[in-house]
């Protein structure tokens, strides 16, 4: 198995409160990359974690949080440039226009506050371009999928690494908004570009991994983020009472319909996909992989049900949510409010490139050699094959085949399976397997 | 040394489980740590060949062999045959019937798409005898 650099799969953003979980299985269940075991009536992150939350969502005792966030210095002064997440739009009601939500962030004292949707627009129009080059050419792997789900990404790279080819070497807007206010702002009042310091407010867990782990930080740019549930209270407070009459927000409806599932690709006019949830996208992964979908040009993926609305940090309802950024797409248009002639020159200037090589998702080979593991593997298909498949996960492992591979790997014991106990004939049968194959 | 195999099967016209068999295989295939583009190619192969088992083959058995060198998935079925070999292997060639061909199947790519991502491909049919496909890979370590 390729697997996620080491020292990720050792900094989960997850974190399990030992007093309140009670062993039971269900986030074990969840995870797409079987990274958790039930060890002594208690839940833990063993394998690679990928930030999905899915075991945080499915928690029956909301013992599981996603971490990573510091409360200190949010409003830094004049050098902190904040950028929101368009999902920030769906969470006031409809009274709260965009523009309003920009200005709130002003009021708090944020120097400078950079709006995403305006960048999406030019992000899907830089998608076009790239599609129409490429399909032309015929150099690269359709459908091509859109790398703006961090947890899709690293989903790839995690089981799908086949698919690290259908990523478009595109910056994501989060990550073009990020690199131009730096660049703007320190050109403009003569800071150091590390001077000036950029703060996301984020619907999503796992952008707070591609800022904190030292191999993303040259290329995610931002310093800090913060979820949107942390800073909610205060935007509200903010919201009364704006002297402020700025225009922050210029972007169409189709630049804030992104935060919801199928908003990316509402401003493609292609063959596209929108693709919402963990078990839909993992489908779809394996779709594409066995060369289905290939007469489409673009799939959008996001782990997150209804899209980044329905992200771990959000704070209104994900319904709700939609209904609202269906709302202010009606009322702000879909017609793009950007100038082609700009976005072709950026284009061809590599504006919108990322210099990320994201084979650096996937590293370092299986510890094993493909011989070791084939040895491996048919030692854990006679384990497995002596059990009767139930997939109780009694054991605390998510599966038969995982609590095989586990005994194999002594990780656990035959012993902690509830049928093999009581079946003294067959577990010495399978130690004396397991000692020589 | 012994190699890897595992047997699955495949029912006819059961197009809500079509396609399981060759996730399996991608799944096991990627546990052994093979390079992703084999990979790709094996799944491409074994969808083919399952969906032909489903819609014209009658059931059928895929069996998967895994040595460290070589990759061999063999798909028999005990369908109609096939009549004629070599035509069947021309792009755009197809037997699908309409209905098969309104659900998006059927589009004559299937064998020679399995020909085109093999690096061997043996096809053992005769008319009203079933058919049995061959299809081997070899993985040669850095290429």
């Amino acid at each position: 198995m390729t697997a996620i650099s080491e020292n990720r799969a050792k900094k989960p953003r997850i974190e399990i409160d030992a007093d309140q979980c009670n062993g039971c299985i269900v986030c074990m269940k969840a995870c797409p990359t079987k990274a958790i075991r039930v060890r002594e009536g208690l839940a833990r992150i063993e394998g690679v974690c990928i930030n999905c939350c899915e075991c945080m969502r499915t928690c029956p005792r909301n013992a599981i949080s996603a971490s990573g966030f510091q409360d200190e210095d949010l409003c830094g002064g004049d050098r902190v440039v904040v950028s929101p997440s368009t999902v920030i739009y769906s969470q006031f009601g409809p009274d709260c226009l965009p523009n309003d939500i920009l200005l709130a962030l002003r009021k708090m004292g944020f120097g400078y506050v950079h709006d995403q949707s305006y960048t999406s627009e030019l992000f899907n129009f830089a998608v076009e371009l790239y599609i129409k080059d490429h399909r032309k050419k015929g150099d690269t792997h359709f459908p091509l999928i859109s790398p703006a789900c961090p947890v899709v990404v690293n989903l790839i790279a995690y089981r799908f690494p086949s698919l690290l080819k259908h990523l478009p070497p595109l910056a994501t807007p989060r990550e073009i908004v990020t690199r131009e206010a730096k660049k703007r702002i320190s050109l403009k009042y003569g800071y150091k570009p590390e001077e000036v310091r950029v703060l996301n407010i984020t619907p999503c867990p796992a952008m707070t991994e591609f800022i904190k782990e030292s191999v993303y930080r040259k290329y995610a740019h931002a310093d800090k983020a913060v979820g949107i549930n942390r800073i909610y209270e205060s935007i509200q407070k903010n919201l009364h009472g704006i002297e402020d009459d700025r225009v922050l927000h210029h972007s169409s409806g189709i630049g804030l319909s992104w935060g919801m599932s199928g908003g990316e690709i509402a401003g493609l006019d292609r063959n596209c996909l929108a693709v919402s949830g963990m078990d839909e996208t993992i489908l779809y992964l394996e779709k594409i992989e066995m060369g289905l979908l290939h007469d489409l040009d673009y799939v959008e993926c996001r782990v997150c049900r209804e899209g980044c609305i329905g992200g771990p940090f959000t704070v209104a309802d994900k319904y709700r949510a939609k209904h609202l950024l269906q709302k202010f797409g009606r009322m702000f248009g879909s017609e793009k409010r950007i100038k082609y002639k700009y976005v072709i020159d950026q284009y061809k200037k590599g504006w919108f490139f990322t210099e990320k090589d994201r084979s650096l998702y996937v590293s370092g080979d299986s510890e094993r050699s493909i011989a070791e593991n084939i040895e491996r593997l048919n030692r854990v298909k006679r384990i497995v094959e002596a059990l009767p498949r139930k997939e109780c996960g009694m054991c605390g492992c998510p599966d038969c085949e995982t609590f095989a591979g586990d005994v194999i790997d002594g990780k656990c014991n035959l012993r902690d399976c509830l049928f093999l106990r009581d079946r003294p004939k067959i577990l010495t049968q399978l130690k004396s397997e397991i000692r020589n194959p | 040394m012994t190699d890897l195999t595992k047997s699955f099967s495949v029912k006819a016209r059961d197009f809500v489980k079509a396609g399981e068999v060759s996730i399996e295989v991608q799944e096991l295939l990627k546990s052994v740590g093979f390079p992703p583009d084999l990979i790709r190619r094996v799944s491409i192969c074994a969808y083919e060949s399952e969906m032909n088992v489903v819609m014209h083959g009658g059931d059928g058995t895929c069996r998967l062999t895994v040595c460290p060198k070589r990759i061999t998935l063999e798909m028999a079925d005990a369908g109609p045959g096939i009549e004629d070999i070599e035509l069947a292997l021309q792009e755009g060639y197809s037997t699908a019937t309409p209905e098969y061909q309104e659900m998006g199947f059927g589009a004559g790519m299937g064998l020679p798409n399995i020909q085109k991502n093999a690096d061997d491909l043996k096809i053992d049919s005769k008319k009203g005898k079933g058919t049995r496909l061959t299809i081997t890979f070899d993985f040669r370590d850095g290429s």
